[in-house]
């Protein structure tokens, strides 16, 4: 065992959320030290690797799993990490390395609606939040100057401030969109981590329309801008540490987190806090791997919790060719879509969803249709512009409630490593299927506007995965059936915090990520309170005194 | 009412109106001395990084050592507020501080020793009216040995400043002679654009041929045709000033993007063509290198394609031009290096970036990128951070011979140079070796002749 390393705050996983926590308590003078188990990655190689694939739709194709930190992968066939005890398939895809899977996200950047932390009170289903959208509110305001979010003010999150930017400019598919729905359907620009302008040293979308699996130009705001933000305000990042097992002493606090290197060389640091931050796979399959004689069940599992309320957020969806050319592929890859189903009375009887259009160009697809109808010559060319330019595609993002049947185990199965991977227990309940049927009619209604021909919806039962996790260490005021405390604090030991996307107690119809990064702060701010004021309601000044 | 009332409020309707006429002279002249100050671009320099505007504080370096601009609000115990308009106007047009005390030219005062008594007036009154006093006083500036001496500069004036204001040319247009006044004075171009001598004055015969300011290259910007902006249109040079970037011919980076960003894009039309009009006439400069056009090299290429399917080589030192170009460039400037279809993002060929016959602009702008401070941003970004200096002159050498001009080539040293701020300035070593040579000379003088009178004497007595 080498020395042993130790810090006033030991975060566990160097992702977008545990990164800008991190980078919160080491601005307030805190030593910090983030364990990554995956590796360090570059943008130019993941730029080069991506340029360079022939599989341009597999946006995991630039980032293979390191043999010692594996994560899922689906295609060409799935690598079996994360396994599946049915009876749904739970395929989430996240990438381990520093800066966590935000390296492929398209960047939605959403608050929730005020009424989705009440949905118990209001609507008799799910839970409430033990937090009103009021106290979250200056939270996000923090975390959207942090990652520079650019949005529009219609979307049914209220706000205090304006949004750091302006929207993103509209494409001109989306603009059609807009245009021939209104008035039946508000078609607004997207809440996004995406820069419209110039902001704290990144650059405005140049539009490559390749924001998943890779932005090149640095234009949308990625965990690894947060991981070296956090650095540049101290902390340190040590990559391709497999943390296998977090320590408790007698007291029931933490001591020491151990992990292996590549080599499986164990390592012990310690440290006075710990965050776990390892999204809502990893980090539950870590609380029940660090089972102890005082804690059989895990850490931070008196209520036999942790693991449980797993949620994401199925989608079904339409495909159809539009009456006009809309040449999806210009500027971002999802930047518009409808907000106004996102609440209502409704949602005692299904659930709530947001409708989203795709903007990702249709060549690929097309392509791949053409080829196995078999047209080929002058035909294959003819209808390859035709349905390049008019094809697309609207999808809903369904809500989930909160099942403690739906959980992350851990499996019998074990990686190269020797940990055990993995294993998801997931179902779609009929509150949600109501919803994907509802929502047909909108869909119908969608194409009809749009003039569309050739609809092709997806196949009945079916749902794609959005891979936002969450639910997994749910927060609550009632120690008996949540992990965390309102401040992601774990009810069972007090010097262990979760800051994640699975502290979310219900998954509501948007991205998690804002969400997380919002209560990491709010988290960071509780562990150690910042020194001037509350620097949520403090704006950060990107403008120059020079006039 | 009776006539002596009628009087009366006649006579204050007219002090009324008087006092509003004055009013409105003032604000007119403030409104003139704030113009003038940003076509002066006091506030480059007089403003820190995020500082309270003309506040004084920032660093410029020279090759005599760092100069730290001065607090220049109209705070009477850290600015300039006790300044009388004479002892401003001799500060700004002479170099002579309130106290008697030389600057140094590194403020422009032998360009704006053209300025009109006029203008100066108006200066004078923006400053003491305008501009908000700032009581607190940046460090001050200390030389080395012997520049930390200011009346030095009193002998380098008397050798180098032309102290007569501006004076128009009968036999040019009005529009020449704005430009000219705009050019020589306010605007200072020459104090980067002209040439210096080893004593850093502006070699005035060689007038806008190329300077240099820091490490970045102040180029040719005489009618000469291939070496500088001879085949450009006047609209071309109000375009590049206004908008910091003149289409298919050149971008502001550097130096030149904070001028065009706090001073030029705010000047009126009519000046922005007066400029034009006056650098079209200034005496070609040609430098032989220059066998065309620095804005006609190259051509659209495409070096990308031919990579598809090679793997990169782990170790990104060793990855090719064409590796590092489509990784880190060709997101913006395309594969083809042709840009995109509105000229937003540049092309690279038909670009000064890359038709000089030296590279060290084309490694500034990848270093450092071009930032504004306005909120339009980054108008590049920096790649200090993401390349070595391997990969930036392996890329730069690979932009400049399909794009540019193949005879500019670059190697890691000199970037390495440049990344560091330019090769260290041997000239404070230089005067004071001088300076060690002339007394030595003096106290050999001295000896010889003591001696002489010494052998003399003795002579004498024999």
């Amino acid at each position: 065992m080498s020395a042993e390393l130790s810090a006033d705050i030991v975060v566990i996983g160097a992702g977008i959320v545990g990164a800008l926590a991190a980078q919160r308590l080491a601005r307030q003078g805190a030593s910090v030290l983030i364990l990554e188990a995956g590796p360090r990655l570059e943008r130019a190689r993941v730029v080069a690797a991506f340029r360079n694939s022939p599989f341009k739709g597999n946006w995991m194709a630039p980032y293979p799993p390191s043999p010692w930190a594996p994560h899922p992968i689906y295609v060409p066939q799935d690598n079996g990490y994360l396994k599946q005890a049915g009876p749904y398939p739970y395929p989430a895809e996240y990438i381990r390395a520093v800066g966590g899977t935000t390296w492929h996200w398209a960047a939605q950047a959403w608050r929730l609606v005020p009424n989705d932390v009440r949905i118990k009170s209001l609507y008799g289903v799910g839970v409430d939040w033990p937090l009103s959208y009021e106290e979250l509110d200056p939270w996000y305001q923090e975390a959207e100057e942090l990652l520079g979010v650019a949005g529009a003010d219609n979307t049914g999150s209220p706000r205090q401030h304006p949004f750091p930017m302006a929207p993103v400019a509209e494409p001109w598919s989306m603009r059609r969109v807009r245009e021939r729905l209104a008035p039946a359907y508000p078609v607004v620009a997207n809440t996004v981590a995406r820069n419209s302008r110039g902001y704290d040293g990144r650059p405005a979308c140049v539009g490559n329309n390749s924001c998943q699996p890779i932005c090149p130009v640095n234009a949308q705001y990625l965990g690894i801008n947060a991981v070296e933000a956090a650095e540049a305000a101290g902390a340190k990042v040590i990559p391709n540490a497999v943390v296998y097992r977090i320590e408790h002493d007698v007291k029931g606090h933490i001591a020491a987190v151990h992990y292996y290197a590549p080599d499986k060389s164990e390592h012990r640091v310690t440290g006075t806090t710990f965050i776990l931050a390892a999204n809502g796979v990893e980090s539950p399959k870590l609380l029940l791997l660090s089972a102890s004689d005082t804690y059989p069940n895990g850490l931070a599992n008196r209520s036999g919790m942790v693991g449980r309320h797993l949620m994401d957020h199925p989608s079904t969806s339409l495909t159809f060719y539009a009456d006009e050319e809309l040449w999806l592929g210009r500027g971002p890859q999802s930047p518009s879509s409808i907000n106004t189903l996102r609440d209502g009375a409704f949602r005692s009887q299904h659930a709530p969803y947001r409708l989203d259009f795709t903007n990702i160009s249709q060549v690929l697809n097309v392509t791949n249709d053409l080829i196995k109808e078999g047209v080929y010559g002058a035909e294959f060319e003819k209808q390859l512009r035709w349905r390049a330019a008019r094809q697309i595609n609207v999808k809903n993002v369904l809500e989930v409630l909160p099942n403690p049947d739906n959980r992350i185990t851990l499996s019998a199965e074990k990686d190269a490593m020797g940990i055990p991977k993995p294993e998801a227990h997931y179902a779609i309940d009929d509150y949600t299927r109501r919803a994907a049927e509802v929502s047909k009619a909108d869909f119908a209604r969608i194409a009809e506007l749009m003039g569309g021909t050739g609809l092709r919806y997806s196949a009945d039962g079916q749902f794609a995965n959005n891979q936002h996790i969450t639910g997994t260490m749910s927060m609550g005021n009632d120690p008996a059936t949540s992990v965390v405390d309102a401040f992601g604090r774990t009810h069972d030991h007090e010097n262990l915090f979760v800051c994640s996307t699975g502290v979310m107690p219900t998954a509501a119809t948007m991205n998690s990520t804002l969400t997380g990064v919002a209560l990491a702060l709010r988290t960071a701010e509780h562990i150690l309170p910042a020194k001037n004021s509350h620097a949520a309601t403090a704006h950060v000044g990107h403008e120059t005194s020079l006039a | 009412m009776n006539a002596s009332t009628c009087c009366l409020l006649l006579l204050g309707l007219l002090a009324t109106a008087s006092v509003h006429a004055a009013d409105s002279t003032d604000a007119a002249l403030l409104q003139r001395g704030q113009y003038l100050a940003t076509a002066g671009d006091c506030v480059a320099c007089h403003t820190a990084p995020a500082g309270k505007p003309f506040a004084g504080g920032l660093t410029v370096p020279t090759p005599i050592g760092n100069i730290i601009a001065t607090n220049i609000t109209p705070s009477a115990t850290a600015g300039i507020g006790h300044y009388t308009e004479q002892q401003f106007s001799d500060a700004l047009r002479k170099g002579i501080r309130a106290d008697g005390k030389r600057l140094y030219p590194a403020m422009p005062y032998t360009a704006y020793a053209q300025i009109t008594d006029d203008d100066v007036h108006a200066l004078y009154a923006y400053f003491m009216h305008d501009v908000a006093p700032v009581d607190s006083k940046p460090a001050p500036t200390r030389l080395p040995f012997p520049f930390n001496i200011r009346l030095s500069m009193a002998a380098w004036n008397l050798l180098f400043l032309d102290s007569k204001p501006f004076a128009p040319d009968p036999g040019k247009s009005a529009d020449w002679n704005r430009g000219a006044y705009l050019v020589r004075g306010l605007a200072h171009c020459s104090t980067c654009h002209t040439p210096r001598n080893l004593l850093m004055a502006e070699q005035s015969s060689r007038e806008l041929a190329g300077g240099a300011v820091g490490t970045w290259l102040a180029p040719n910007i005489t009618s000469d045709a291939n070496s500088s902006i001879g085949g450009w249109s006047e609209e071309d040079l109000v375009d590049y000033l206004k908008l910091g970037h003149a289409r298919g011919k050149a971008q502001a980076a550097g130096p030149m993007a904070e001028a065009v960003e706090h001073s030029l894009q705010h000047l009126e039309p009519a000046d922005l063509q007066a400029i034009a009009t006056y650098l079209k006439t200034v005496p070609a400069r040609h430098d032989p290198a220059d066998i065309q056009a620095v804005d006609s090299w190259g051509a659209a290429f495409d070096g990308v394609a031919e990579q598809r399917g090679t793997p990169f080589p782990d170790d990104a030192e060793k990855w090719s031009g064409a590796q590092l170009y489509d990784a880190h460039c060709a997101s913006c400037h395309q594969a083809r290096g042709e840009g995109s279809f509105d000229g937003g993002l540049p092309p690279l060929f038909h670009n000064t970036a890359t038709g000089r016959a030296r590279a060290d602009n084309l490694v500034l702008v990848i270093l450092e990128g071009i930032h504004w401070t306005d909120a339009s941003g980054v108008h590049m970004p920096a790649f200090a951070n993401d390349l070595s200096d391997q990969q930036i002159a392996t890329l730069a050498n690979y932009l400049t011979r399909h794009y540019g001009n193949p005879a500019a080539t670059v190697d890691a040293a000199r970037v390495g140079v440049l990344r560091a701020g330019g090769a260290p300035s041997h000239l404070v070593a230089l005067a004071r070796l001088a300076l060690a040579v002339i007394a030595l000379l003096i106290v050999l003088v001295i000896v010889l002749r003591v001696r002489r009178r010494r052998r003399r004497a003795s002579a004498g007595r024999a």
